[in-house]
């Protein structure tokens, strides 16, 4: 399996405040990864500063073998990254089928090649509220939205942010049951989730943040084994 | 009760064009959150140029646009390159200071240029008026409405229906989100940035039929625009046009019925009584 992503002694932070400190890990082409960890590990800056949002104090991030480190975000979304941010963070006064349009943005042709309808088979109800505007959503409508637009750009690499956040258990079902339907289409995922019991599930392989380090690492099987995760986040 | 009538209908035809003067500002406001004090400046500024071209070329008033609109454009690109840009992540003081200074320069430039007494082009070729139930319409402000009416209406499909509008109202919505989809915001504040200036070019050569430039008008466009943004509020671009016919309508009626010095009080009345009873206007989203 080929590397897509290598992260190797990643340090950044807000201002003078670090948050990651000397990260390493890396994700293989096709595989689902998942990063677990408490509230405040640093999983959201990770994500931030591989897409451009949060520059890197020191470290490198490479994407197809590419440094790719402090580049701009509409750079990094234009060599194929996708990046589903906390919260869905949608275009609000604009309606569903602009923010889908909006997802392409950065690689157009996609459009051509009929994403929009991929989208909408993926997530029917969007297609069932494409006019409307995108504040007028419910919370699960707008996850797959986010979601849904995170792909409109066909990437090569989905970033997906806490797509469990806020949502009632059902709805997460239903998340999970779409993305374990992208894995089968082979897409490479980077997931960050709060929810253990889902992230364990859906990847291959997960590492753990705590503190802005990794401290542990292994697939969904032995760390659903491993002490520190029984003790500290499934409270056996 | 005939005054009143003719005074609301002058006034509403010229609302029209301060509807458009805002659509400009809304967009630099809109997107990039810049209080843009300079903006009733880049208005005589366009007028200037309107009557620099006119008076030079002989050319109407109301065909300058086509030489200042892509002017104004550049003037506003340079302007968010050299001033803007840098101020962004500043305290906002500081933007302000800087809007101020640019504002303070477009009228040093023109009294420099032109000196401080008022000028206006000879005449133009949409003159006289129009009879409808005898009531007068000048045919300069007739047009000078029904073209800023159409410029909004371009501007707002430009808006909705072209990749480079669809960015501006993404990273008017959400910066950040619209970073991730690839679009860069320091294009995207500079477009936004020179088509608002952009907008005031064809405010300045419609207001050149009808009326006289001088350097010190700026303020009083810039008073009557954000006043017109305020009642508007935020996000309606049909909003605009009517709180722009509204600003205009009491304008004209302040003039008419009390006293032509006047005009500025009720604007400021309007301006103050918006942000102290409804602060995000009449149209206004959040």
């Amino acid at each position: 399996m080929s590397e897509i992503l290598r992260v190797e002694g990643l340090h950044a932070g807000y201002g003078k405040v670090p948050v990651l400190r000397d990260v390493s890990f890396h994700v293989n082409e096709g595989e689902v990864v998942a990063i677990l960890g408490p509230n405040g590990a640093g999983k959201t800056t990770l994500l931030k500063t591989i897409s451009g949002l949060i520059h890197p104090t020191a470290g490198k991030i490479l994407f197809d073998g590419q440094e790719i480190g402090g580049w701009p975000p509409h750079r990094v979304t234009k060599a194929g990254i996708a990046h589903v941010p906390e919260g869905g963070r949608l275009f609000p006064n604009m309606s569903v089928r602009e923010n889908l349009l909006m997802g392409a943005y950065g690689n157009r042709e996609s459009l051509r090649t009929g994403v929009l309808e991929e989208v909408y088979e993926m997530f029917p109800v969007l297609r069932e509220r494409h006019r409307q505007m995108a504040r007028t959503l419910s919370g699960g409508e707008k996850q797959m939205l986010a979601i849904g637009r995170g792909l409109a750009s066909r990437p090569r690499f989905l970033m997906l942010d806490e797509p469990s956040l806020g949502l009632a258990p059902k709805l997460v079902d239903g998340i999970y049951e779409r993305l374990q339907a992208l894995r089968g289409h082979g897409l490479t995922v980077l997931l960050v989730e709060q929810n253990i019991h889902y992230a364990l599930e859906l990847a291959d392989r997960c590492y753990v943040l705590e503190n802005g380090r990794i401290v542990l690492e292994g697939t969904g099987e032995e760390l659903a084994r491993s002490e520190h995760i029984k003790k500290h986040y499934l409270g056996l | 009760m005939d005054t009143v009538v003719q005074s609301l209908l002058n006034g509403a035809l010229m609302g029209c064009v301060y509807a458009l003067i805002t659509l400009g500002l809304s967009l630099i406001f809109g997107v990039m959150n810049v209080v843009n004090f300079a903006h009733g400046d880049f208005v005589m500024l366009s007028m200037y140029f309107a009557f620099f071209i006119g008076s030079m070329w002989g050319v109407d008033a109301v065909f300058t646009p086509a030489i200042t609109f892509p002017l104004l454009f550049i003037v506003g690109v340079v302007a968010y390159y050299a001033i803007i840009d840098g101020t962004l992540r500043q305290k906002y003081v500081t933007q302000i200071a800087v809007t101020v200074g640019l504002m303070t320069f477009l009228r040093a430039i023109t009294q420099l240029m032109w000196k401080a007494q008022p000028r206006a082009l000879p005449y133009s070729l949409i003159q006289g008026s129009i009879h409808i139930a005898g009531y007068n319409i000048m045919l300069s402000r007739l047009i000078s409405a029904v073209v800023s009416i159409l410029a909004i209406g371009g501007v707002s499909l430009f808006l909705s229906k072209t990749w480079p509008g669809r960015a501006i109202r993404a990273a008017s919505d959400d910066l950040d989100a619209a970073s991730l989809v690839g679009v860069n915001y320091r294009w995207t504040y500079a477009l936004a940035f020179g088509l608002g200036s952009a907008l005031t070019a064809i405010a300045g050569g419609l207001l050149m039929t009808f009326q006289q430039v001088d350097p010190t008008m700026g303020v009083r466009f810039g008073l009557l625009s954000w006043c017109v943004l305020a009642l508007a509020g935020l996000g309606s671009i049909p909003g605009l046009l009517i709180s722009g016919i509204i600003v205009g309508a009491a304008e004209s009626l302040s003039m008419a019925l009390w006293d032509p010095r006047a005009r500025s009080l009720i604007v400021y009345l309007i301006f103050i009584l918006v942000l102290w009873v409804r602060p995000r206007g009449l149209f206004g989203r959040k």
